[in-house]
């Protein structure tokens, strides 16, 4: 093997995983922005989500393979030149179907990246079982940071400055595995190591791609709910849902407390569906209603990935094709879960929006300002729902400038605070179904977990 | 603590805190936080205790535009937002499909409806409540449209909205 110390190695093969599966949620936070420039729809830009999600879950096993056979040092470098240069192309689109199309391309990168990486990680810390824990500690640190990352980025710089960033970093990752990369040209040691694959853990990974829906269906919807519904700022929205991994972590406490992974898979599943359910009964708008749920949601998230990860990868060989069917089972998860909720809530949002506007201008009419007063604030309200294109209208500018008599000023500020909350419940009231479904999809995970004959390590 | 307890209390509290969130949101008025339903436009909305001519239009405007709406089957407070503008009308008729004389008549029938209201409330005099509904009647079809256009003249100006018929009207007024 390469004569590299392990530890730069080591730090770069997480480096490279937790890069990459936190670009399965990094956009989250930047999708809001990245639907207002390119102008597209909710269900447009949701695709910049699941085009890398689901290219991730169909190239997660077969890239696992070609790892295997071309080996991991080659792989991991080669697939994490392809993720920076796709993630280049990501950075300078100014076109939905191109950024798309790159996003595609870097979920290839990645997926062979992060495969190759659990390959390489038991020869470099010397045990399967302490490079599964690494592997899936990076992926999880990684998810659970990208979100906060990706907003400060969209809101500090731009949505671009996501993609561009990860150049210089995937590029960096590469480095200490390329002395890898150069072994394995030279010696062709690895080409002998093929074996047969075991079958992957059917229950596991089943499990684990429904609770991966019902946990990005839970980012991507708080997310919309923050930023399009009530109007949060990406970055105010980064510190908002920073609740979640912070809950994680907590969660993460748990693992050796309670040795069963059959018991954590099935209170962190719970806990996932429990916080969901929360989400979905808002009582108002507001930002620290949701940090109850999000505590749910972070420390069931924290259980449930590591107990069923441990799960599908215990005692099976070669790890990487079961890593990979792993990969494969939570993108694919989160592709479902977005293919299937976002239908859902686009439909209530449009419906409560035109709910809320007519709530709100009931408000207008039946209000003792002037009659002309009245009719020019419909104006207003109608002409910012024409410039809005269907979206969840910003209401403020419609009453601006105000009057300037004290009177109807008191009067206008507090129609405006009026149709506001309305719009807002609306907002809110629209991602109920979505957050119900997400949380049932939660529960359901609990029947493969039940029926899992080895669920216990 | 043996292993199976440790994974039974972890169940269990999962369950515990999960109900004790979706009962406390649920009592908070969870499952109602909603935008407020609109009335239905044909449903009679009472007029309350006017007084002055400013309040008189804005209940008068109020059942004008309730009539119009439920003639044409939509929200009173779509069609307030459709008669700000010529554009925000022309818009209204593409979505619903209702072309000018549809619109135009329904409005008719608003106005109708309005001076009823009116005169039921005693805002108005069963004197001027006759004359009215004839004008109303006969306004042509292009003074319907051009008073759909010019909205404003509807809440600010009944007079002018009411044609020769609204000169009488302070007169009547109680």
């Amino acid at each position: 093997m390469s004569r590299e110390t392990p530890k730069p190695r080591t730090a770069a093969l997480a480096l490279a995983v937790g890069l990459v599966l936190a670009d399965s949620s990094i956009v989250v936070l930047a999708l809001p922005e990245i639907y207002r420039q390119l102008d597209t729809s909710v269900a447009g830009v949701t695709w910049v989500l699941i085009s890398f999600n689901l290219v991730m879950a169909l190239a997660a096993v077969p890239a696992a393979l070609l790892a295997r056979r071309v080996g991991p040092g080659r792989a991991a470098a080669v697939g994490l030149a392809i993720f920076a240069g796709a993630g280049l192309a990501c950075g300078i689109s100014d076109q939905l179907s191109t950024l798309i199309l790159a996003r595609c391309v870097q979920a290839l990168g990645g997926a062979l990246a992060v495969t190759a990486s659990l390959e390489l990680l038991p020869a470099t810390v010397g045990s399967e079982r302490r490079a599964a824990t690494i592997w899936a500690s990076a992926g999880a640190t990684g998810a659970a940071l990208g979100p906060a990352v990706g907003g400060i980025l969209t809101e500090l710089v731009s949505w671009q400055s996501i993609f561009l960033i990860q150049v210089p970093v995937a590029l960096a990752a590469a480095v200490p595995i390329l002395a890898v990369a150069k072994h394995e040209a030279a010696t062709g040691v690895l080409q002998t190591e093929v074996r047969r694959t075991g079958r992957p853990h059917l229950a596991a990974n089943l499990a684990l791609a429904m609770v991966s829906a019902a946990i990005a269906a839970a980012l991507f919807l708080l997310v919309l709910l923050l930023i399009e519904g009530w109007r949060l700022t990406p970055i105010g929205a980064a510190i908002v849902v920073t609740a979640m991994p912070l809950a994680a972590l907590l969660g993460s406490r748990l693992d050796p407390l309670v040795p069963s992974a059959k018991a954590r898979a099935a209170a962190g599943a719970i806990f996932v569906s429990g916080g969901l359910a929360g989400l979905a009964l808002l009582p108002h708008a507001e930002v620290a209603l949701t940090l109850p749920p999000q505590l749910l949601i972070g420390i069931g998230l924290a259980l449930v990935l590591s107990a069923l990860t441990e799960t599908a990868l215990g005692g099976r060989s070669p790890q990487a094709i079961h890593g990979g069917w792993t990969i494969s089972a939570r993108h694919a998860g989160v592709v479902i879960g977005l293919l299937a909720l976002t239908p859902v809530f686009t439909a209530d949002i449009a419906s409560q929006r035109t709910d809320a506007i007519d709530a709100g201008t009931a408000v207008i009419l039946d209000s003792k300002v002037s009659p002309l007063l009245k009719i020019d604030l419909a104006q207003k309200i109608e002409d910012r729902l024409e410039g809005e294109k269907g979206k969840v209208p910003t209401i403020g500018p419609a009453f601006e400038p105000l009057p300037s008599d004290p009177g109807d000023r008191a009067a206008v500020e507090e129609l405006r605070d009026e149709l506001q909350e309305q719009l807002n419940a609306g907002a809110t009231h629209a991602f109920s179904p979505s957050f119900l479904l997400a949380a049932l999809l939660g529960l359901l995970a609990l029947i493969p977990i039940a029926l899992a004959r080895r669920v216990e390590l | 603590m043996n292993v199976g307890l440790r994974g039974q209390l972890l169940v269990g509290a999962a369950i515990v805190s999960s109900l004790v969130l979706i009962g406390a949101y649920l009592a908070a008025g969870g499952s109602s936080y909603e935008p407020e339903k609109v009335r239905d436009p044909c449903q009679h909305r009472p007029w309350s205790d006017p007084q002055g001519l400013g309040e008189i239009a804005n209940q008068f405007t109020s059942s004008a535009l309730d009539g119009a709406a439920c003639q044409l089957g939509v929200s009173r407070e779509a069609l307030a937002r459709a008669l700000a503008t010529p554009e925000a009308r022309a818009r209204f008729s593409k979505r619903y499909g209702i072309d000018d004389a549809k619109l135009a008549r329904a409005v008719r029938a608003g106005l109708l409806r309005a001076i009823d209201d009116a005169e039921e409330a005693g805002a108005l005099s069963p004197l001027l409540a006759g004359p009215l509904r004839g004008t109303v009647e006969e306004i042509p079809l292009d003074r319907a449209i051009e008073l759909i256009n010019n909205a404003r003249s509807i809440f600010g100006n009944l007079q002018t909205f009411l044609g020769p018929a609204g000169d009488l009207l302070e007169e009547f007024l109680p």
